[in-house]
């Protein structure tokens, strides 16, 4: 009866969200993959192409150069998040005054959306009209106005300066709680042993929260490397494909040029990368624990 | 004699420490200003050079225009009824899921956390393209239900995972307590664990709800009617325009704030601790 009883309550529990998953995860996932087949346009052409899509994609300079362009984005953004990220939450784990304003006022720029802070950015880095030319004017840095998103030897500076600014609190936030799981004795032993300050950051606190800084890590490049609204607000690709991050440029040749195909190939490979990323990440710290 | 030095040298170091916040601190909050004092100025005193750090005249114009000269009233409801229907509807999935995966065994159970775990390594652009199609195919293309359904399956994942995470620091003993008293497994979850899951629930609550809230994307291309788009493609679509006007942008900018804070402010702690818990269990 009981056995019974609970083999009938898993069903309660698990056909819900196993019913979503297959609705709106597997199927459109599998959709999608499908879509990369074929030469289509959604309405009455549907003409399959085999690895057609896929020889294209790598043949395409452009789609190659827009990787390069969001490999060497995300790579440069995650850095900058996990340095700006671990320099305040150790400063935060820290016993000081008024530890939660800090890091409430530390969290803004995570939690609003990306489109306030891109076009807050933009008009703060308006050319002719916005304050940071002035300011940087007036202190005397800059002699005349510069166009920060609108040139080419700019924008992607200026793009990864921005989005290590919005996105460094998750990576306090997550560091800060792994800090905070450390022991305490883990330290009162080490300084008895001898440690100074850095011995104990490097020996006690990176040790102890390896887990959490490869999951954050993981979690930080795979949404970084996806980054669609910022670039889109900003630069929207420009100048001169410079900024062009692959998000937004699979959304272009999709919903612009409607090459629906040839688009879906394209996220097919970006999911294959991501996974890779992925993968690379935990082979790294299993290596580094063992 | 070593004590006082060991005092001075901490204190010292502390100020150091509040030195760099306090800068962070004005890193952070100048933008915030900026974007409130450009909403209170009126259109000549924007583009005056040199720009004034405050507004003269104080000017409240660009906080009524967004309601009569734009729909932000549409906006707002828009972005209101598919954040929270998506909230709720993702706490109900994935407590159901997350109970599930904690307490039972199932045919297939290691690979449907591992394909759960794989999901978020999906580019969202991935998932764009077929929900176009099939929502375009099933008509509800430019509904609400239509914005809602992509959002749920976003937040599914990682919070079936974290209130999985969740359930698992439960005691079993409590659920088999509850069995022995007669109830059933739906009634045992709803009336005995449910009750003291409020902390997690909140955490995948706030996860998706800022998610939904902030959203573009998908936003942007499953809606084209001006009466069903949200808030972020409201302000996106203000930049369009030729003269841009920044008062206006930077009001609405600061009103779709407003949530976001209220939801930070009350529920932040459940959101801090849970988040990484939930991450690290990963």
């Amino acid at each position: 009866m009981s056995s019974f009883k609970s083999r009938f309550g898993k069903f309660i529990f698990l056909v819900p969200s196993v019913m979503f998953v297959l609705a709106l995860i597997i199927y459109p996932m599998i959709y999608g993959m499908g879509l990369s087949f074929f030469n289509t346009n959604l309405i009455n052409r549907w003409d399959f192409k085999g690895f057609l899509n896929y020889k294209n994609v790598f043949n395409n300079d452009y789609f190659m150069s827009s990787i390069i362009i969001t490999l060497k984005y995300t790579i440069i953004v995650v850095a900058g998040h996990f340095v700006v990220g671990m320099l305040f939450a150790l400063l935060l784990n820290k016993n000081i005054k008024n530890r939660a304003i800090f890091r409430s006022i530390l969290m803004i720029p995570w939690l609003f959306p990306e489109i306030v802070f891109g076009v807050l950015w933009k008009w703060i880095l308006n050319p002719t009209y916005g304050i940071f030319n002035f300011m940087l004017i007036n202190m005397k840095i800059l002699s005349e106005p510069t166009t920060w998103l609108g040139s080419v030897e700019h924008a992607f500076n200026a793009l990864c300066l921005i989005s290590i600014w919005k996105g460094f609190p998750f990576m306090m936030l997550m560091l800060l709680a792994g800090l905070q799981s450390v022991p305490t004795d883990l330290y009162e032993a080490g300084e008895l042993d001898g440690c100074n300050r850095w011995d104990s950051l490097r020996y006690i606190t990176i040790p102890s929260i390896m887990p959490v800084i490869t999951v954050s890590l993981i979690l930080d490049t795979v949404s970084w490397f996806r980054q669609y609204d910022l670039v889109s607000i900003l630069t929207a690709g420009g100048p001169n494909n410079s900024t062009m991050l692959i998000s937004r440029f699979i959304y272009d040749k999709a919903f612009q040029s409607f090459d629906y195909g040839e688009a879906s190939a394209m996220a097919v490979i970006v999911f294959i990368i991501c996974c890779v990323i992925g993968f690379i990440y935990r082979k790294m710290t299993t290596v580094n624990s063992e | 004699m070593k004590r006082p030095n060991n005092k001075i040298s901490k204190y010292n170091r502390h100020n150091a420490t509040y030195i760099i916040l306090i800068v962070a601190s004005v890193i952070m909050l100048f933008p915030i200003f900026w974007m409130l004092s450009t909403s209170f100025k009126n259109m000549t005193d924007i583009f005056k050079m040199p720009p004034s750090f405050l507004p003269k005249p104080f000017d409240m114009s660009a906080y009524h225009k967004i309601w009569i000269n734009y729909p932000f009233v549409n906006y707002f409801a828009n972005s209101l009824i598919i954040v929270f229907a998506s909230t709720i509807l993702s706490i109900i999935l994935s407590c159901l899921g997350g109970y599930g995966a904690s307490r039972f065994h199932f045919l297939g159970k290691g690979s449907f956390l591992t394909f759960l775990l794989i999901v978020q390594m999906f580019p969202p652009i991935m998932m764009l393209i077929p929900f176009y199609v099939m929502l375009t195919n099933y008509g509800i293309i430019n509904t609400h239900l239509g914005v809602i359904l992509p959002y749920v399956s976003f937040a599914i994942p990682f919070c079936t995972w974290m209130m999985m995470g969740y359930f698992d620091t439960i005691p079993k003993s409590i659920d088999e307590a509850a069995y022995i008293d007669g109830c059933s497994s739906l009634k045992t979850f709803l009336r005995v664990v449910l009750p003291i899951s409020v902390p997690g629930m909140a955490a995948t609550g706030i996860y998706t709800f800022l998610r939904g809230w902030n959203e573009y994307m998908f936003a942007l291309t499953l809606v084209s009617s001006e009466k069903m788009k949200t808030v972020p493609v409201g302000i996106a679509q203000l930049t369009s325009e030729n003269r841009t006007l920044w008062n206006d942008m930077m009001a609405a900018s600061a009103v779709a704030g407003i949530p976001i804070i209220i939801i930070f402010l009350f529920f932040q702690k459940y959101l801090i601790s849970n988040l990484a818990a939930g991450a690290i269990k990963q």
